[in-house]
């Protein structure tokens, strides 16, 4: 359990929200021509670390928008929380 | 409002607490990014529309409150005619907003059950069921929150000191109605 500050709400707790997965990722722009490990990649690999990770999450019993959020995952620190289309913060 | 049936027909009295449905309230959602709307929103209605994240505003008919950067629910501070489901409100936005696609008008009277409570153990009955920090909250007037009470989903808004108003989805109003009688008994 831990206390994520929505940019539009303000803190919230995070039974609010909903996790969204894995920030960043490009949908490739020609699909047709990637070969199905290609495509596989794109849609279900995702980095898994212990340490810092962007993710997107939804305030979804809030005011429902989805923002991103940069996470420790080791420890649940929240290090920085961005609009979307935002640039991520560098570290 | 035609055929209407009440959600919740009892009303609950306890010490420092008193809770009822009031009905019918006329509810819209309102939904709209450009400043136009919101201006030609305020031009129709004459009310300013909150656009400090968990604030509300009031004019002698309406109340307008903040939900989300795009978002806002009107409703009215009387109850309405029980015997139609025309509001002049929601006639006067669509021609002013709809139909211009300056935003999008919802009527959702039917779907939110809105639930007054009076009394100074409102935010302690609040606190026995949401996560939400309510600290700040019970001394702010016209602050509003969405947020949740034993996992529903709930808007509050904080009309004057020991007053709020509870909306809730109507299928989920009669659960949570009971529930917060027995959290308020044990109070």
């Amino acid at each position: 359990m831990f206390i994520i500050k929505c940019p539009f709400c303000g803190e919230r707790e995070q039974s609010e929200f909903k996790a969204g997965g894995e920030a960043h990722i490009i949908r490739p722009k020609q699909p047709t021509e990637l070969s199905d490990d290609q495509w596989a990649e794109y849609l279900f690999m995702r980095k898994n670390i212990k340490g810092i990770q962007f993710e997107r999450w939804n305030h979804v019993h809030g005011c429902r928008k989805w923002f991103n959020v940069v996470r420790d995952t080791s420890n649940d620190e929240i290090k920085a929380v961005y609009k979307m289309g935002e640039k991520p913060p560098v570290q | 409002m035609l055929n209407y049936n009440q959600a919740l027909p009892e009303k609950k009295t306890f010490q420092d607490l008193h809770m009822e449905e009031i009905k019918p309230i006329m509810k819209l959602i309102i939904r709209g990014k450009k400043r136009e709307f919101i201006s030609a929103v305020g031009k129709s209605l004459n009310i300013l529309l909150p656009t400090e994240s968990n604030t509300s505003t009031q004019s002698d008919k309406l109340t307008a409150l903040w939900l989300s950067p795009d978002e806002w629910m009107i409703f009215s501070n009387e109850p309405v005619d029980e015997n139609t489901n025309n509001y002049e409100t929601e006639e006067l936005l669509k021609n002013k907003i709809s139909k211009i696609n300056l935003g999008a008008i919802t009527d959702v009277s039917d779907q939110f059950v809105t639930i007054k409570l009076k009394g100074d153990k409102i935010y302690e009955l609040f606190q026995t069921g949401s996560p939400f920090n309510f600290n700040d909250f019970k001394y702010k007037k016209g602050a509003v929150t969405q947020t949740i009470l034993q996992k529903i989903d709930i808007i509050v808004h904080n009309q004057d000191k020991n007053v709020a108003n509870l909306f809730v989805r109507r299928s989920f109003s009669q659960h949570l109605f009971s529930w917060m009688s027995d959290a308020a008994s044990r109070l």
